[in-house]
This record gives C-alpha cells, sequence and structure tokens, in this order.
C-alpha cells in the first residue's frame, strides 16, 4: 500500500502495490517487465513550494519522477526500458476556481508529471487520468501488469497482459 | 512546516466543534421534525495520510457533500454520507435518492448544517465566514477526503480535522461532519480564542 506522498519499488514477485482512492493525487508507476521490477509514487501536489524542498520528495510531481526513477534503477531496471503510467488527477469538486493556487490540482498535478516524465525521457505506455473519478492503482511487480479502477468498477489493464491482472 | 498543537488548544478546539455540531443537529432535528444524536466531537491533528487512512474503508463507495468557507479564514466542511445512509436521508425528505433532486436535497442539507456550524463558530469566534454553494460527489472515500485535505493543508502536511458523527433517532441515518480549516484558519480561530502563540514545531 503505496499512501499519500509516499513512494515505493519493489523486485520480489509476488508483490502488488497499490494505491487506493487517488483523487486529485496521480498514481506513478514505472515499470520495467523485461526484469520485474516496478514502482509507484503517490503524488499529492505539482511542485515543492520553497519552504519545503527536500523534506518530502514522493509527495511533489517535480521531484517524485526523479526520485522513484531513481529506486527502480537501484533495483536493476534499465532506463532505455522503463515505461511510465500515470493513474489520477481527477477533479472531484469544482471549488476553489476563481481561487488562485487551488485551481484543479488535479490537473496540475498530471502536466507537472508529465513534464518531469519528458525531462527524464521515460515514456507514458498508459493511464487513466482527468475526469471526476476516484481511482485505485494495482501495480503486479513481476509481471508489469498495471491496473486501474474506478469507483464501483472493475480492475482494467492499463500495461502489461490482462490476463494476469 | 509542521505544526503542533497543545492540549489546551485542541480542547478548546473540541469544545467549539461540540458547540458547532450542537447546533447544526439542532436545525437538522427541526426540518425533519426527528431528533439527531451527536457524539462528542473528535479533533485530530495528523499527518494527510494518517487523515485518510483514520476516516475509513479507503475504496468504500460513499456520498460526500463538501461546503467550501471563506471569510476571514478558509475552512471545508466535509459531510460523508454511506449510501444507504444517504438514501433513507432523502427518502426522509421526501426525495428520490437516485435522481437529481435527491443529490440537491443532499447539499441542501449540507448547506444547513455547514452554515448553522459556522455560524457558532462565528459567534464564539467573531470571525466572519461566507459558505460557498455546496457540492455533491459520490465516490470512494479516501478520494474524496483526500480531494478534500489537500488543497486545504496546502504546504503544511498535517491537518487539523474536527469531526463528530450524528445520528437521525429512528432511521438508519448516521454520517460524519468533519471541519477542516486551512492551518492559517486554525492559528486565526485559536488567536480569537486567546489562545494563539502556536509556533511552527
Amino acid at each position: 500500500m503505496v499512501r499519500m506522498g509516499e513512494c515505493a519499488a519493489s523486485r520480489s514477485a509476488g508483490d502488488v502495490l497499490v494505491s487506493i482512492g487517488l483523487g486529485s493525487c496521480i498514481g506513478l508507476a514505472l515499470v520495467d517487465a523485461a526484469v520485474g521490477v516496478g514502482g509507484l509514487a503517490h503524488i499529492m501536489l505539482p511542485e515543492t513550494p520553497k519552504s519545503e524542498v527536500g523534506t518530502a520528495p514522493a509527495r511533489y510531481a517535480d521531484t517524485a519522477v526523479d526520485l522513484l526513477l531513481e529506486r527502480v534503477l537501484s533495483l536493476g531496471a534499465v532506463r532505455r526500458r522503463v515505461e511510465a503510467v500515470l493513474v489520477g488527477g481527477a477533479k472531484m469538486f469544482a471549488f476553489g476556481e476563481d481561487g488562485g493556487s487551488r485551481l484543479d490540482i488535479g490537473a496540475r498535478n498530471e502536466s507537472s508529471t508529465r513534464q518531469a516524465l519528458a525531462r527524464c525521457g521515460i515514456p507514458i505506455s498508459g493511464g487513466a487520468t482527468s475526469g471526476s473519478r476516484g481511482r485505485t492503482i494495482r501495480v503486479v511487480v513481476e509481471s508489469g501488469v498495471v491496473t486501474v479502477r474506478e469507483a464501483g468498477g472493475r480492475d482494467e489493464a492499463l500495461l502489461g497482459s490482462a490476463a494476469s491482472a | 512546516m509542521t505544526k503542533q498543537y497543545s492540549e489546551l488548544q485542541l480542547d478548546a478546539l473540541r469544545e467549539l466543534a461540540n458547540i458547532g455540531s450542537g447546533t447544526a443537529a439542532t436545525a437538522l432535528a427541526s426540518m425533519l421534525g426527528r431528533t439527531v444524536d451527536v457524539n462528542v466531537p473528535n479533533v485530530h491533528a495528523m499527518s494527510l495520510a494518517d487523515a485518510v487512512d483514520a476516516a475509513g474503508p479507503p475504496e468504500q463507495y460513499v456520498t460526500g457533500v463538501i461546503l467550501p468557507v471563506e471569510g476571514d479564514i478558509e475552512a471545508i466542511v466535509l459531510m460523508i454520507f454511506s449510501l444507504d445512509g444517504a438514501d433513507t436521508l432523502c427518502r426522509l425528505l421526501g426525495v428520490d435518492p437516485a435522481t437529481e433532486i435527491g443529490r440537491s436535497a443532499l447539499g441542501e442539507i449540507g448547506n444547513i448544517l455547514g452554515t448553522s456550524y459556522i455560524g457558532a463558530l462565528g459567534m464564539m469566534t467573531g470571525l466572519a465566514f461566507d459558505p460557498c454553494p455546496p457540492e455533491t460527489a459520490t465516490d470512494m472515500l479516501a478520494a474524496i477526503v483526500a480531494s478534500v485535505l489537500v488543497p486545504t493543508a496546502g504546504t503544511s502536511d498535517i491537518a487539523l480535522l474536527l469531526d463528530t458523527d450524528l445520528a437521525i433517532e429512528g432511521a438508519e441515518c448516521s454520517f460524519s461532519f468533519m471541519f477542516v480549516p486551512t492551518a492559517d484558519g486554525t492559528d486565526e480561530v485559536l488567536l480569537r480564542l486567546g489562545l494563539g502563540d502556536v509556533g511552527p514545531a
């Protein structure tokens, strides 16, 4: 279970990394299926505020991508094979639309995460983002399968074979 | 920045929540013509991730009604209904829960409860609150709670929650009611109560 503002990576067969109930948060999965390495970051906010530099890198999109990439590479993932899947970034409520910094955190989380991935040269192979529904992401480390489930729905494969989901 | 609150401050906030939720329950009771029970409020100051965990089973499907509050301080009032609880409440109001009118009725309940609650808080603290229109969403519990906490907490990782359970007597309907001020808002409330001087931990 990867909670808000946390990240995890694994190479243990049988491990499944999960973030339940992503709203405006982003669940970012990085996988290298060839070696069975997977990582998941549960990103809360798009940018690190100046007062928080270095305190909680997994919480902010601009630092979480690098952190998670480092973690999966250190477990033996090969950079050119690493693929990304993005889930979340929904807008559950419309409040704060006129209020500057609160403005659609979900969309800003997504765009900041995409920018950071582009900077690292990691391709985005799948995703389920925006909209207004909460989602749960699962990363099956061994097979590299990444699934998403919306509230009341079923798991759908975003990456890898659906059969093992 | 991580904030800490003293026991005295938390007690004062708990008392505020007690009076606020009592006022809200009275408003609901007079609307429904039924007794509404209120438990002793809890005050939690915890990390956002812990706060989401504490809310309940993360994937449980619930209806959330939010009432954003502006004015002297910013806060969000969040009410969480189980799906059955929401249905029961709609039926007590004589509307079909599966329709737009049902959703709107829940929003209106949120409006009445939330404005009664912050009205009482305003009386005690001398702060002016402006409630914004309510919104409802039916979704995973964790997604709803996180979407309220993240923008409210801003850069602080501590969420302050004042929460109460309300139960409508003689009906299978209980729900939780949370007041979530921003960190600045909490400081302002404490200051007005003469318990300010909350420094960074």
